[in-house]
């Protein structure tokens, strides 16, 4: 039989396959954040607004988290962890850094300006950092299973919680220039939070991201890369057999995982009534975003998104029994794994189970 | 000097109080191969068991008896151990050839449950309460500036004197022996004429009893019992979790031992380095232990058959 | 002929317990051989060694001139000796096809970034996959299920997409701990078939875990017989068959009913 690469040069795929596959989806993404920004967000109101920005940084996070609890099949329980060290690191960007580019803490330019820009950057630093302890975490996953990873996990979020808290109070814009640079991103707020950080989070930046999110974690699992996570998931042994570098792949996963929960912590962070306090980012956080991936389908991107959209929803229509809240989502992650262990959608997209049940409807007829 | 001696008392009445709960983390472990996640809600629901029997008995306000906290002791020790029964029963079993990860999951749901509905206005409500003083805040006998507090002794004492009682439960009895063989083989054990499902249900009887008497003596020996869904809880059980893995998980010895070591790490560190960050080296000797001895202290390693 | 493995005295102990000592084996280019012995004689670990899953204590184990000792499992898949399970072991809820194509991921060469942005090359690759991982399907007769999740189909065609996952590694050494189990027997006789077919037309020397005797003798150019993790006999399976020790190892010793 011919080698990959032989069978490859004579595969390259055709102009209007590339337009369909590759181009398109990202074109239609860029529509679809502009279509947000000039239009839907100005005919929804602010509070209308505000939904749709919770929602659209819900989905990145639980995007995210699903990259290691769905596709890899590893259980994380410090999502929020990762998104404290990428808000915290994007607020730092902005404001001290937006004060020693611009002479001021509050947003400067308008849609597209120069702060945004700086806000665009900083979320990609906080990426950064948050991806490095993504990687740092993943590291026990050559060693750890199961749920003593999952306490690891824990474990770090919370250790990043209390060492956030125990930061300096936010240095004023009138004092900045007397701290010396190096011990500013010491000065994040502590136990009150880091505020008043410049409110940069607008539609279009939050829907970008989450567009980026959405296409990697769907073509990565459409990828030779991402089946070779899935396949960790399903048998860790049989992978390792098949060739599949298990280690280095898991710790990559959770690099990628914590890299977009710290973009969301920047959109989060720069967010008009969001509350950036350590103790806001702890375990009940990360719970909230395991219910998502859990109800939605451990491994389906599709399935991820459409839960992240109801329970952002469902909070906002049902205010009036908010206490019980938490007590529903408890009871409907029990129930989940009593009658629908895998999810809503399981592994699969959620065009894909159609599909499977017209099959079967076609099979039995 | 006098420093280290009071820390080391202090560590012990903290690390007595680790151990008793960790002891229902490391039974179910070593049966069911799970973290119960909920098991730290056990102990939460036991120190609001205990406020509020008291309460309901009268002895909120006044001087209560002396026995008094004897009573209310072992009727929140009842109290959990049927929660921990209608738990296993109605959430754990179903799941019992499921993948772990499934129970996992449905642990942490159970857990953010009980929080959840613990904190409803009409059960305990969201703000934190006071333990009525059932055991007086007197001091034993003070040496050099060591204090000896009864509320310590009586952690102590108890602490001591239940797991006496388990050691002897497990190791001195059929039922104890049941256990061993449970946790050793569960279809070896099944095909032996034990009854698994009967043997569980004790396990988790008996670890939730163990967790609510960790809870009333919390309650007793801080006064101020928190909010049901406070971090605080969570944070107790999981240190109590990072004590059963010392000791090596699933072993009722180690989770003792690697319960009052981890109290005498905490405290002397936070005497001694910061008092602030007592999560951290908690955490930080979980990690350490995961990575250099994953099996624990007393545990024994396992290898997965390929 | 040259030797496509060569095992040289290999030995594993689990606490105390020898469970293979002094295990030699020659796989010489292009043959078919069997590794048989009665239950609990120690045939899967030493699978479980040649393929890295454990640690040989001492002896080395040579894929053509390349030292295998030390290598994780999947560095000794890509060098191309890869295995099936006696347990089968799939990737349960993925698709028959997504089983195979898994398999093809260390011969792959684009990296994740080329997948986020589906570059030209990469869909070239994703499409390279398919196209090879449905030849391999199809010769395992296996195509007209490529959809369907591999837990869901019946145990012989279980154990043939095991086969076929390994063979899109490439290997030039292929371990088939025994394939025949749970099969019935026109199962038995197509998989007879198809290993010879897959042996030619891969150009594979393959090692033979199995019980079913038939089916050894049938194929199988040579025999290694192992007993209490030792080897008892070794040669031409008419020879291994006359000798009184594996006789023995399988009957019990003949001095007991006189």
């Amino acid at each position: 039989m011919a080698t990959l690469a032989e069978r490859a040069k004579s595969l390259r795929p055709s102009a209007s396959k590339m337009a369909l596959d590759s181009v398109g989806p990202v074109v239609l993404a860029i529509g679809l954040t502009l279509l947000l920004h000039f239009v839907v967000g100005p005919a929804v109101g602010h509070s209308g607004t505000k939904i749709l920005l919770d929602m659209g940084i819900n989905i990145v996070l639980a995007v995210s988290l699903n990259m290691v609890n769905g596709f890899t099949g590893q259980f994380s329980i410090g999502h929020a962890g990762f998104m404290a060290i990428g808000g915290y690191t994007a607020g730092i960007v902005t404001y001290y850094g937006g004060y020693k580019l611009f002479g001021t803490t509050n947003p400067t330019g308008g849609f597209l300006g120069a702060g945004q820009w700086l806000f665009a950057l900083s979320c990609i630093a906080g990426a950064v950092t948050s991806g490095f302890f993504g990687y740092l975490v993943g590291l026990p996953s050559l060693r750890l299973k199961g749920d003593y990873l999952a306490l690891v996990t824990l474990g770090f979020g919370e250790i990043v919680c209390v060492l956030l808290t125990q930061s300096g109070a936010v240095v004023p814009a009138s004092g900045i220039d007397a701290v010396p640079a190096w011990q500013l991103p010491y000065h994040v707020g502590g136990a009150v939070g880091f505020s008043p950080l410049p409110f940069y989070t607008n539609l279009f930046w939050v829907y970008l991201f989450v567009c980026i999110t959405v296409l990697f974690a769907y073509r990565l699992k459409e990828s030779n890369h991402g089946r070779a996570l899935l396949s960790i998931r399903e048998d860790e042994i049989a992978a390792e057999a098949s060739g599949i570098a298990v280690t280095p792949i898991k710790v990559r996963a959770f690099a990628f995982s914590a890299a977009f929960a710290g973009v969301a912590g920047g959109l989060y962070f720069h967010l008009l009534g969001a509350l950036p306090k350590p103790g806001e980012l702890g375990f009940q956080k990360s719970f909230e975003i395991i219910i998502m991936v859990v109800l939605g389908g451990m491994g389906s991107v599709s399935g991820t998104i459409l839960a992240a959209i109801v329970l952002t929803i469902l909070p906002e229509v049902l205010r009036e029994f908010s206490d019980y809240r938490m007590v529903v989502y408890a009871l409907a992650l029990v129930l989940m794994m009593l009658v629908r262990p895998q999810g809503l959608f399981g592994i699969r997209e959620i065009w894909e189970l159609g599909r499977e049940r017209r099959k079967k409807a076609r099979g039995s007829r | 000097m006098t420093t280290l001696v009071q820390t080391l008392i202090d560590g012990v009445a903290l690390g007595s109080l680790y151990a008793l709960i960790a002891l229902g983390y490391t039974m179910v472990y070593g049966i069911l191969r799970f973290i119960n996640f909920a098991h730290s809600d056990i102990f939460m629901l036991g120190a609001w068991f205990s406020c509020t029997i008291a309460g309901l008995l009268g002895w909120a306000v006044g001087t209560p008896p002396t026995w008094a906290f004897i009573v209310v002791l072992l009727a929140a020790m009842a109290a959990c151990g049927l929660l921990g029964f209608i738990i296993e029963r109605l959430a754990y079993r179903p799941l019992r050839s499921a993948p772990r990860i499934n129970v996992l999951i449905t642990a942490i749901g159970v857990s953010l449950f009980l929080e959840n509905f613990g904190q409803l206005p009409k059960i305990f409500g969201n703000t934190p309460t006071k333990m009525p003083a059932l055991i007086p805040d007197i001091a034993l006998g003070s040496f050099a500036g060591v204090r000896l507090s009864l509320v310590n002794l009586i952690v102590i004492v108890v602490a001591v004197v239940l797991m006496g009682a388990l050691e002897w439960l497990i190791y001195g009895t059929k039922l104890g022996r049941a256990m061993r063989a449970v946790s050793y083989d569960t279809k070896t054990a099944a095909l032996m004429g034990i009854d698994v499902d009967r043997v569980i249900s004790i396990t988790f009887v008996v670890g939730s009893a163990l967790a609510a008497a960790a809870g009333f003596l919390q309650a007793a020996k801080i006064v101020a019992v928190q909010q049901p869904a406070h971090v605080s809880w969570v944070q107790l059980g999981l240190k109590a979790f990072v004590a059963a893995v010392i000791g090596g998980i699933g072993n009722v010895r180690g989770a003792m031992i690697g319960g009052v070591l981890l109290g005498l790490v905490e405290m002397l560190g936070g005497a001694y380095l910061s008092s602030e960050l007592r999560v951290v080296y908690v955490f930080t000797m979980l990690i350490l232990v995961l990575l250099l001895k994953p099996e624990g202290l007393l545990g024994k390693t396992t290898v997965e058959k390929v | 002929m040259s030797a496509a493995l060569h095992v040289d005295n290999v030995s594993i102990a689990f606490g105390g317990l020898k469970a293979v000592s002094d295990f030699s084996l020659t796989l010489r280019e292009g043959t078919l051989h069997g590794l048989i012995g009665p239950n609990g004689a120690g045939k899967t670990t030493v699978f479980n060694l040649l393929t890295g899953v454990y640690q040989a204590d001492h002896g080395t184990i040579s894929l053509g001139s390349q030292r295998m000792n030390g290598l994780k499992p999947n560095q000794i898949a890509r060098a191309g000796m890869v295995r099936t399970f006696q347990n089968i072991r799939l990737f349960g809820d993925l698709t028959v096809l997504d089983n195979v194509r898994i398999a093809c991921w260390s011969r792959t060469t684009t990296n994740t970034l080329a997948a986020l942005f589906r570059t030209p090359a990469h869909m070239a690759e994703e499409a390279a996959i398919a196209e090879r991982a449905r030849e391999l399907l199809d010769i395992f007769d296996l195509l007209p299920r490529e959809r369907e999740q591999a837990k869901n189909l019946p145990y012989g065609a279980q154990r043939r997409l095991e086969i076929a996952r390994a063979l899109a590694m490439d290997p030039k050494v292929l371990l088939l701990d025994e394939p025949a189990a749970g099969m019935n027997p026109q199962e038995k006789i197509a998989l007879r078939g198809l290993i010879r077919k897959v042996r030619e037309q891969f150009g594979l020397s393959v090692l033979l875990i199995e019980h079913d005797m038939g089916l050894v003798m049938d194929i199988c150019e040579r025999i290694t017989v192992l007993d209490h993790g030792e080897v008892i006999a070794d040669g031409e399976p008419s020879a291994v068959q006359r000798n009184p020790k594996v006789i023995e190892a399988y009957l019990g010793a003949p001095n007991e009913e006189d």
